[in-house]
């Protein structure tokens, strides 16, 4: 096992909103992240969980910090 | 005095610290109330099923075979992490974990057949919220179930069991009546459709245990234990050591 964690289930992204404005997400692969371009949030998915919360989301135009 | 912390953080601390105490704990993974649920999702064979305030799983555990997908969601980012490692190590490959709010669903309308909560609802800051939110994600043929522990309705004995509760975890918020159950769940769109009634024996060191009630709160319980009128010692059937019983419901609701 590693770190590394594959990407979330195509059927997952149809299924999640975002919960602020029950909008659509995109898929970051890259970031592990998901994007309510409407919210301007992006959720983190961490060890392949998503955190669907607005206090865990980073907002977009802050540089996404990887570290 | 106090907790600078909001009620959302309290009940991270809480269950984050005691993932592992909901995973095997015995009240949590067996019941007539978990028989019933399986009986349930047998007969409605759910696609797509949601477990809200998952805690330790046993929900998820128990229907996945039943189930097409099956989500589990929770406030806590260590029940979510337990949930998902177990279901791993258990081979159901159908179970997802999500971390979520009740109150902010990140679900489209209409995505499952069945919506569960078991011994959750009771942690939730807007109940009405939560249960507007299971009636948005269900479809409108889904079927939900609402289990948890019921307050007796009685101002004397509710007084008793929320005073309990609370001494026990500063997370409390509120243990709600059948009838005030009912009124919530139709009030949300939904459409009471059967009711089961459980009694549920609370071992004394494990229930304190899980949720390492500080000694003081321990002993203020048993100090109130002492005291407390017959009726209320008949009604819990306070034990020697601080056991005792208290009711639980699954009701069944379809959307209205």
């Amino acid at each position: 096992m590693t770190d590394r964690t594959p990407g979330i289930d195509p059927k997952l992204l149809e299924i999640l909103v975002c919960p602020l404005t029950k909008g659509p997400l995109s898929y970051d692969a890259e970031h592990q992240e998901l994007i309510s371009e409407k919210a301007q949030l992006a959720y983190p998915i961490r060890d392949g969980i998503p955190i669907m919360l607005p206090g865990e989301a980073r907002p977009l135009g802050d540089a996404a910090t990887v570290s | 005095m106090g907790n600078e912390a909001s009620h959302q953080a309290i009940v991270g601390q809480q269950f984050g610290q005691r993932a592992n105490a909901y995973l095997t704990s015995q009240v949590h993974a067996e019941g007539g109330d978990l028989d019933e649920l399986v009986r349930l999702a047998a007969g409605h064979r759910p696609a797509s099923a949601l477990d809200l305030g998952c805690g330790g799983g046993h929900v998820a555990y128990r229907l996945a075979s039943l189930v097409g997908e099956m989500h589990a969601s929770d406030l806590s980012e260590a029940m979510v992490a337990t949930v998902s490692a177990e279901a791993k190590r258990r081979g159901l490959d159908n179970v997802i974990a999500e971390r979520a709010a009740v109150e902010r669903l990140p679900y489209a309308d209409r995505t499952f057949d069945m919506v569960v909560t078991r011994y959750s609802a009771h942690h939730w800051h807007d109940f009405s919220a939560g249960l507007s939110q299971a009636r948005r994600v269900l479809k409108p043929d889904g079927l939900a179930v609402f289990i948890d522990v019921v307050s007796p309705g009685n101002p004397l004995l509710d007084t008793w069991f929320q005073t309990l509760e609370l001494l026990r975890d500063p997370s409390h918020v509120y243990n709600r009546s059948e009838a005030e159950w009912r009124e919530a769940v139709e009030t949300a769109g939904f459409r009471p459709d059967g009711v089961s009634h459980f009694k549920l024996r609370l071992d004394f060191a494990s229930w304190i245990g899980r949720m390492r009630t500080p000694d003081a709160h321990v002993a203020a319980i048993r100090s109130l234990q002492a005291l407390a009128a017959r009726e209320v010692v008949e009604h819990f059937q306070f034990e020697a050591d601080g056991s005792f019983t208290i009711d639980s419901m699954l009701l069944v609701a379809r959307p209205a």
